[in-house]
Order: structure tokens, then sequence, then C-alpha cells
């Protein structure tokens, strides 16, 4: 064995560049995961002990009194319910959106439909603060300010340029033979799409639920203008209104924050392909 | 059949149009209408008042100090997560063992919110227990105590550094799925030929990127013109408005002092710039067409 190894070698150099790489990746690894590893850290850490400077200090014993306060506070139960209330549907209804006008566009274009197209993705590109003073005027005078039903209309209606960007791009990619096959044994449009199209397109679906969950979860701006009372807040308003509540209790803070991030954090770690495909498939081809 | 597609088509586009008529493009138009009001908030009656909002902008000090903020802001938060996005796909598109897990972790931070971002690095940044002074004193010898976000010659910086710690595994993924369109072969002649590596990026690599360089920066436009969350957790524009953003001042005068129609003024700045910036994105998209097919 050791002659082999020794005849095979001197023909080739030694490569320092899979070590260097290697080396550099892990020092960076590790510069990454310090700002996550300190809100673990903290999690499980009395207060005494990050404020006597013992955050980055691997602990003896395991404390989880933070979660325990968290978990017995039925305002982040609350906060919680709120999130999933305002998540779902406005992930659902925005997807739906999407595939009907996706279809559309890919299937069916007409005159002008391409610049309707532009008008719908272009959405994607402005600040939110463009549109939040009438958005606000608006369901003030309906009368939906501090509920949740407006930030579902708005993330469903923010998310339709994404939805409808990606599910354009799927269906171009489906043969059109396929709809005009259906259409000749007699299908109409409807019945094309919900029994052809749709089962086609679930994995677009698929990487649109990941990202349009993970958006409007972590959303912050449309809650915070949108809410005014504690119980219709969603759980990131909520992580900062908990703040003067536990204003020196860091460990409580860190739990609170881990345990907000938990759904996406789930999302990404069953769906990171979707995700990852999601960002790329929507950016890499405009 | 024709008229049956016609048929179809407003059916299936009625609901999407109508949505998002309603909710995006009518408040679009709308912002512009307030803008020559002085509406407050609350009152259902308000009066015109011409240009007075757009002439107070270009004297308003705060708004001025806001502009040169966000372009400090964005250029930072654009070229930093590109750049070492950039870095960090290069180094594991080279076949590192254990490339999927570095992947993971790098990407790790863009499924956090901004406010759970924001919450990690107003930690870090923690004058005396956060991980920066606490490394710093350990590292001189000489405790530090300095508190980054508090000290308006550092706050913004401090907010860029995280923003970029969100960022990054975004702009790397992107070049990760440019990196393997690039051919192998080709890669191979350049060895042959005896390029050195630092030759292979600059001269092959880099080029051959550039439609993946183009989404990452207009990602990274996107982004950071929304830029606000973080910036409202991490310094809320302060101290002393060093850390204030268009976006920032808008909610501000909006939201704080209730001056609805000087922050729709501030809302259509900020839509004239994204106009700006997605025209000329929308004109380089073209050319790379052209380019790269």
């Amino acid at each position: 064995m050791a002659d082999v190894a020794a005849s095979g070698m001197p023909s080739r150099e030694f490569n320092p560049w899979p070590a260097t790489i290697l080396v550099s990746l892990l020092c960076l690894a590790v510069l990454f995961l310090a700002p996550t590893a300190g809100v673990l850290l903290s999690s499980i850490k009395t207060t005494r002990e990050i404020a006597f400077g013992q955050l980055w200090e691997m602990p003896d014993k395991l404390f989880l009194g933070n979660f325990a306060e968290i978990l017995n506070n039925p305002a982040v139960h609350r906060y919680f319910l709120n999130t999933f209330l305002v998540t779902v549907p406005a992930t659902a209804a925005s997807i739906a959106l999407g595939l009907l006008g996706g279809y559309v566009f890919s299937k069916l274009p007409f005159r002008g439909s391409d610049i309707l197209f532009l008008i719908i993705v272009s959405g994607m590109f402005f600040p939110p603060q463009v549109i939040l003073i009438p958005l606000f005027r608006l369901f003030n005078a309906v009368g939906l300010i501090d509920t949740l039903w407006p930030i579902i209309f708005v993330h469903t209606a923010l998310g339709i340029p994404i939805c409808t960007l990606l599910m354009r791009n799927f269906f171009s990619a489906v043969p059109n033979a396929l709809r005009e096959a259906a259409i000749l044994e007699g299908a109409n449009e409807w019945q094309v799409l919900a029994r052809v199209a749709l089962p086609l397109s679930l994995p677009a679906v698929a990487v649109l639920a990941t990202l349009q969950f993970t958006w409007i979860w972590n959303d912050f701006l449309w809650p915070l203008i949108l809410t005014n009372s504690d119980n219709k807040r969603t759980i990131m308003v909520g992580i900062v209104n908990l703040k003067g509540q536990y204003s020196v209790a860091w460990g409580v803070q860190g739990a609170l924050s881990l345990i907000a991030s938990l759904p996406t954090l789930i999302v990404f770690l069953f769906f990171q392909r979707y995700f990852i495909k999601g960002m790329t498939m929507g950016a890499v081809k405009g | 059949m024709e008229r049956s597609a016609r048929f179809w088509r407003v059916v299936l586009l009625a609901a999407p149009v109508a949505v998002f008529s309603v909710l995006v493009i009518w408040p679009l138009f709308s912002s512009f209408y307030y803008s020559f009001t002085n509406w407050n908030g609350f009152s259902s009656d308000y009066d015109f008042v011409g240009f007075t909002n757009y002439s107070k902008v270009v004297t308003d000090k705060l708004f001025l100090n806001a502009a040169l903020n966000t372009v400090v802001w964005m250029v930072a938060a654009i070229l930093v997560p590109t750049l070492l996005g950039l870095g960090l796909a290069l180094l594991i598109d080279s076949r590192v063992p254990g490339g999927t897990v570095f992947k993971s972790i790098f990407y790790l931070p863009i499924c956090l919110s901004a406010v759970v971002v924001g919450q990690i690095w107003v930690w870090i940044y923690q004058p005396n227990w956060g991980l920066l002074n606490t490394v710093v004193s350990a590292v001189t010898g000489y405790k530090l105590s300095y508190a980054w976000l508090a000290k308006p010659d550092t706050a913004l910086g401090a907010v860029i550094v995280a923003w970029s710690w969100q960022q990054t595994g975004l702009s790397m993924v992107i070049y990760l799925a440019g990196l393997t369109s690039i051919s192998e072969d080709l890669l191979e002649v350049c060895e042959i030929e005896g390029a050195s590596v630092w030759q292979r990026i600059r001269l092959v690599i880099i080029p051959l990127l550039t439609p993946a360089t183009v989404v990452v920066i207009a990602l990274s436009v996107i982004n950071s013109l929304k830029g606000f969350d973080i910036l409202y957790i991490m310094t809320g524009g302060g101290p002393f408005h060093s850390s204030d953003t268009l976006a920032m001042h808008m909610y501000n005068e909006s939201f704080k002092k209730y001056l609805m129609g000087y922050g729709s003024a501030i809302s259509v700045v900020l839509f004239l710039i994204a106009l700006t910036i997605i025209r000329v994105y929308f004109r380089q998209l073209k050319r790379v067409d052209e380019i790269y097919g």
C-alpha cells in the first residue's frame, strides 16, 4: 500500500489550493454562524449570566426558563395565531391569482399582454412606502384598520408580481400541444387549467409557497402600520412590543426570536431546494 | 375559437388584475395626489397646497441627510453582498468537501426576518457583553466598550454589516447557479493554456457570470430600497438621524409626525428613484440578452 501511494505521488506536485479553500471557508462559516450561535446561547442562559459577560461561553447546564416564560405567555400564543391567520390565506391567495395570470400570459397571449405583464411584474420593484399612505387611508375609511384583513389583502396583492412571473415562466415550458389536445377533446380553458396545467405546475407552486410563506411570516412594516392593538399584532411586531416587557431579559428575547423564526426555519430545512430554486428561477429568467 | 379565448382571458385575468389594480396601481397614483395636500392622517378633510410639500423636500435638511444616507446605504448594501457572494460561490464551486453544508450555512440568514436579524446584531454590538467588543478586548487585551449603534460615526456602517450578513447568501446562490452554466471544457482549456487561477477568474469566469451579476445587483437594489425594517429595529434612524434613510424619513414624517401629505411627497421621490433604477435595469437586461442570448 505504502509503495503504491509513494509511487503515485511524486509525479504530481503538492496542490495547496484545496486545503487553503477549505480553511478559508471554515473560517468564514464560523464568522457567519457566530450571530445565530449567540441567540442560541442566550436563550439557554439566565439574564445574570449574560450581564456578567458569560454569553459567549459554553453553558455548563441547560437553562430552559426563558423558553418556559415565552411558551406560557398568552400574548405570544395570540401573535402566533395571528401570523398563521395572515400568512396561510395570503400565501394561498397570491399563488392562486398568480396561477391564473401566469396561465393567460403564457398560453393565451393577446395584443398588449406583454405590456400588462411588464406592469404587473414591475410591482416587484417598488418600495412599499410608495403605496403605504393611500392604503392606510383606504382601510381606515372602510373600517378595517386594526383587523387582520388588510394585511392579508396587501400581501395577496404584493405577491401577485412574483407569482405571475414564476407561473408564466413555468407554463411557458409546458408544451402547447398538451393544451391543444385537451381543447380538441372538448375541454374548456378552465378545465385545461385545473386538470392539465395545475397538476403539472405543482413544483412551481411548491417554490412559491415556500417563498411567500417566509416573506409574509417575516414581514414587519405592514402589520406595524395596519394594526394598533396588541391582540391583533403578528409575531414580528410582537417581538418588538415584548422588548419593553423583557427589556433586560435578553435570554427571554433570544428564546422569543428563536421560536418566532421556527416556522420559517422548518420551511427552510425541509424545502431548501425549492427555496433556492425560487430565488434563482424568479431571478435568472426575467 | 378566438371568441372563447377572449372570454376566458377576461374570466381568468379578472381577479388578479382587479386585486393588483385596487391595491397596488391605484395607491401608486393616489400617492401623487396626496403629495399635493396637507392631510394629517386623521381628519376627513384636507387642503390642496400645491407644490408646498415638494419645495419642503428641497429645503428640508433632514430629507437631504436621508437622501445622502440612502445613497451610502444602497451603494454599500449592493457592493458588499455582491462581492462577498461572488467570493463564496467561487470557493464553494471549487468542489470542496462539504460544499452543501457550507452553502446552507451561508444561506441560512436569508430565512430569518429583518426583526430577528436586527435583534441579533444589536446584541453583537452591545457595548458591555456584545461579541464584537468581547473579541476585540480579548485580542488586544484592552477593554473596549464602544457603543457602535449609539455613535453617529458607526451606526449606519454597523447596520450595513448586519444587512450584508443576511443578504450575502442570496447573491451566493445566484452566482452558484450561474457557475454551473460555465462549461468545464472551457476552464480546462484555460488551464492547459497556462492561465493562472486569478487570470481564469478575472478574464473568463467573471465576464461569463455577467447575467448572474445583473440579477444579483437588481435584487440587491430592490431589497436595499425596501430596507426599512432592519434600520427601524437597530437604530430607528438615529442617533441624531445619522442612519436615517428615505424610507425611514418617510415613515417618521407620516406616522410619527402625521404629516401624511409631506410623507406622500417623500414616497413619490422614492418611487421616481425606483423607476429610474428599473429602467436602467431593464435596458441592461436587454443588452445582456443580446450579448449572451
